[in-house]
């Protein structure tokens, strides 16, 4: 059954989103069972304890890269990473950048 | 057992032997300064009771820009709409300080409500209390300035101290975390505050906002 939410949108599409950006962390990183991953209206949300800045860059390039993926809300933690609490307005990709997946 | 957990809120009300089983279904855990709870878009797995501490709901609407929800404080309970709608998390919490939970899994929720209906109506009653708060909110947002919105904030938090009308303000509180509750952005915030100011209504300082004519503020609120 396709679950619709209190707006009428259909889940199925972030909840696909997630799964593939789950595996994609998992492949490129090996990290995916450190992070949390959330994903509504096509952007993705992510969170958890990562080792290094490398790492956490590369986590939010690798969700981004997912197709359908609009844009990261990168609240992993990391030395040298921004706080995961800061406030966060996104330049979102009005297509999703496609292709590693 | 419950007796070294203090429930606030609603849930204080509650027979003994209902918390002590809220509290034998849940798992205790603590969170450190910025870290996340649970995230936007999470499938609704557990429901948070807020023991001590403050955090923050905040959603990232689909255009990309983060408002704050909701400052929670202990006695709240949160991940509830998620988990007795079953649709994800419509927002990511994130710990303002050190703060304490009581989580319990969805699973448990559901078999703690069919055997103590007093706790599904302390779950009713405080998602009512929360319809009500976002009534008000949207009332803010469409009907009312930047100035009023902060003019009605700032007389809804005052306290009053040594004949002043003070609004503490917290270690966590920031421009950028007053604007994005008063669903504005920081310079906006500044400007308001500063017009606000050279009205003499109130006076910004390091710590807290002295409101200096609360009469003259509770007007600039409903303009």
């Amino acid at each position: 059954m396709t679950a619709i939410d209190s707006k009428g949108r259909d889940q199925s599409n972030d909840d696909s989103l997630r799964v593939a950006d789950i595996q994609a962390l998992d492949l490129a990183l090996h990290t995916s069972a450190g992070l949390r991953v959330g994903v509504q209206d096509g952007i993705v949300h992510l969170a958890g304890r990562l080792q290094s800045l490398e790492l956490w860059e590369s986590a939010e390039v690798v969700a981004a890269y997912v197709p359908g993926v609009r844009g990261v809300v990168n609240r992993i933690e990391a030395p040298g990473a921004p706080g995961a609490g800061r406030t966060v307005h996104l330049d979102l990709n009005s297509e999703s950048k496609g292709g590693l997946l | 057992m419950a007796a070294d957990i203090s429930l606030a809120g609603p849930l204080a009300e509650l027979p003994e032997e209902i918390k002590a089983a809220v509290v034998k279904r849940a798992t205790r855990s603590r969170y450190s300064a910025g870290q996340v709870l649970y995230l936007q878009g999470e499938p609704p797995e557990q429901l948070f009771i807020l023991v001590s501490g403050w955090v923050k709901a905040i959603r990232i609407s689909p255009e990309g820009r983060e408002q704050a929800m909701l400052f929670l404080k202990a006695g709240e309970i949160f991940g509830d709409v998620a988990v007795f709608t079953g649709i994800p998390y419509p927002g990511t919490v994130i710990a303002l300080e050190e703060v304490q939970c009581l989580v319990i899994e969805r699973s448990a929720v559901m078999d703690l409500i069919t055997g103590h209906p007093e706790l599904a109506h302390a779950f009713i009653r405080k998602l009512s209390e929360r319809i009500i708060y976002f009534v008000e909110l949207v009332e803010d947002l469409a009907l009312r300035d930047v100035q009023a919105r902060i003019a009605l904030t700032l007389l809804k938090h005052a306290e009053r101290s040594d004949d002043r009308l003070v609004v503490p303000r917290r270690s966590w509180t920031t421009y950028d975390e007053m604007a994005t509750r008063l669903g504005t952005v920081r310079d906006v915030l500044s400007r308001a505050l500063r017009g606000l100011e050279n009205e003499g209504l109130l006076q910004v300082k390091r710590n807290e906002i002295v409101i200096l004519d609360e009469q003259g503020l509770a007007r600039r609120g409903n303009t």
